[in-house]
């Protein structure tokens, strides 16, 4: 557990004092501001009441597009870089085990996505302290798609995360992992076609634009969370029994 | 402290280390030396628990270094060669982390890090981020690192390799200076530091071990050891049979032949012949002028053994 944090601490850390993690942020920070800003407008000059910001923010093209490029470049140094310096010789020469390696850099890794994200909340707190009328506010409208931004997000993480153990090359772990995300997420186009109903349901299950769109209407459902959970912890058990396999098997 | 007990190391269809048994005891300094590719670096990699072994078994202070990984790594500071660290952090920055994940308590971590600050002399860059660093210094970190949580056993992959003759000369003297407390085992290219700071040396060949000893009994092992070197008024051929005739001489062979000869005398199997060569000198009455034992280095030693 002590050493779980102290690497926590370490990872976190490192992220920022690396100028790709700056680039990031500042991406991440330009496309919330931006849409939240187009939207808020929007929907004020056209009295849209259907629909709340969230979900016109979380579910537009700009939204994928970072969300699907930022996971591979947050993570793809995470292992690759450990193995080309060597320095996972000092760490695991230390004594701590694999999984507590594993699971302080997926947890540093996915506090600095959240850390990214927090735009997003931020902004609307920001307008709801603002504003001379008090909006109603609607906790499930806000907190849900957040909620589902941070399964989907970590869910891609933990892919990265494990594509970067097996490389000692970050562009080739970076490239690994923009592909197997880039299909998962694709998966979801699958239920636009001529599929029966029961095929179509199933894809339906595991589109991610659905699942968004569900929760953004503020609709909590168990079955992204389960889904989500046991995908994080399969790609982690993964990334534990590869690093403990380099090591063992060299 | 180390028992090593048929050990093999086998990589992809290669075999690093065969068979090989050898112990360190508690409060040893043991060099461990070997050409390139002997198996050092495999050998010390398994010791500190990164590698496990092909077969045989290997246990540091007690413990398997594969089912007790963990509390083998409890107990030893290793330094691995070629020194990987993490080259944007900072010195204190860097040893404070290295220090609690070793389980160094919060309190002590203070007094740990300022102490292998100032064994290593460190201070003068405790704030400079290490990718920054010169090798020496680089160096220096990795020593500090090893040392920092206060390890019963240090495992030293070629620590002086890189440093400068000053650098070289504090090391050795940090490591004599370790050796009083710590139990060492360091592998190194440079054979007279060996021979000024080891108890032991562990000489290996193709992953096999060819010696093990002190360095004096090593020195004995090869011919040249213990050969006593005379420059006396003497024809050379007469002193030459006198001197064969000799118990325990091996031979004799005159390297100068004038006026004063100077004749090297090679013992049987490293036993000591100065005093019956001084008894014959004293009793033929010849002029003496240079008397002296010479010593085989170990780099002799290391040359017969390792060679093919």
């Amino acid at each position: 557990m002590r050493g779980f944090i102290t690497l926590l601490r370490k990872e976190l850390a490192a992220y920022f004092v690396s100028p790709v993690a700056y680039m990031v942020l500042l991406a991440c920070s330009l496309v919330i501001g931006f849409s939240f800003w187009f939207w808020v407008n929007y929907f004020v000059t056209n009295n849209i009441k259907e629909v709340t910001v969230f979900y016109a923010m979380y579910n537009g093209f700009f939204f994928w597009f970072t969300l699907i490029i930022m996971c591979p470049i947050l993570t793809m140094r995470i292992f690759s870089e450990e193995f080309k310096m060597g320095t996972i010789e000092m760490l695991m020469t230390a004594p701590v085990r694999e999984w507590e390696v594993v699971l302080a850099k997926y947890f540093a890794t996915l506090l600095f996505f959240s850390i990214a994200w927090s735009p997003a909340l931020l902004n609307t707190a920001w307008m709801h302290f603002a504003s001379p009328e008090k909006i109603q506010i609607s906790w499930g409208m806000i907190l849900l798609p957040n909620l589902c931004l941070l399964l989907i997000g970590g869910f891609y993480l933990a892919i990265g995360i494990f594509t970067s153990v097996l490389t000692q090359n970050q562009i080739v772990s970076a490239i690994l992992s923009f592909a197997m995300i880039f299909v998962l997420f694709c998966v979801g186009f699958l239920a636009n076609g001529k599929a029966d109903q029961s095929t179509q349901d199933l894809i339906e299950y595991f589109s991610v634009m659905s699942q968004m769109d569900t929760y953004s209407k503020g609709i909590l459902t168990s079955r992204p969370i389960v889904f989500y959970l046991s995908g994080i912890t399969f790609f982690l058990f993964l990334t534990q029994r590869v690093l403990l396999m380099k090591r063992l098997k060299a | 402290m180390i028992q090593v007990k048929d050990f093999t190391k086998k990589y992809a269809g290669f075999t690093a280390v065969k068979n090989i048994n050898f112990e360190v005891k508690a409060g040893e300094i043991v060099g461990f030396l070997g050409p390139n590719g002997a198996g050092k670096s495999t050998t010390m990699k398994v010791l500190a628990g990164y590698l496990p072994p092909t077969e045989g078994s290997v246990k540091v202070a007690g413990f398997d270094v594969v089912k007790d990984s963990i509390e083998v790594r409890r107990r030893i500071g290793y330094m691995p060669e070629n020194m990987p660290l993490y080259t944007d952090m900072r010195v204190e920055e860097y040893l404070r982390f290295r220090a609690r994940l070793k389980g160094v308590t919060s309190k002590k971590i203070k007094e740990r890090v300022e102490e292998v600050k100032n064994r290593c002399s460190l201070k003068d860059v405790e704030r400079k981020i290490i990718g920054t660093l010169s090798k020496g210094y680089r160096q220096r970190v990795g020593l500090a690192d090893a040392m920092v949580h206060d390890p019963e056993l240090l495992i030293l992959d070629e620590p002086t390799i890189g440093l400068d003759p000053h650098q070289i000369r504090s090391v050795r003297d940090l490591i004599k200076d370790l050796g009083k407390h710590h139990t060492i085992l360091l592998s190194t290219h440079i054979l007279s530091e060996v021979e000024m700071t080891c108890n032991r040396v562990i000489i290996i060949n193709r992953g096999k071990i060819e010696a093990s000893d002190t360095v004096d009994n090593l020195t004995k092992l090869v011919r040249g050891g213990g050969a006593i070197k005379v420059e006396v008024q003497a024809m050379s051929s007469l002193a030459k049979d006198k001197l064969m005739a000799l118990p325990d001489v091996d031979d004799v062979e005159v390297l100068t032949d004038s006026e004063w000869s100077q004749i090297k005398v090679f013992p049987k199997n490293g036993s000591d012949i100065r005093d019956t060569v001084y008894g014959l000198i004293r009793n033929e009455g010849w002029g003496l002028r240079h008397f002296n034992r010479e010593g085989a280095s170990l780099e002799d030693v290391f040359v017969e053994l390792t060679q093919d």
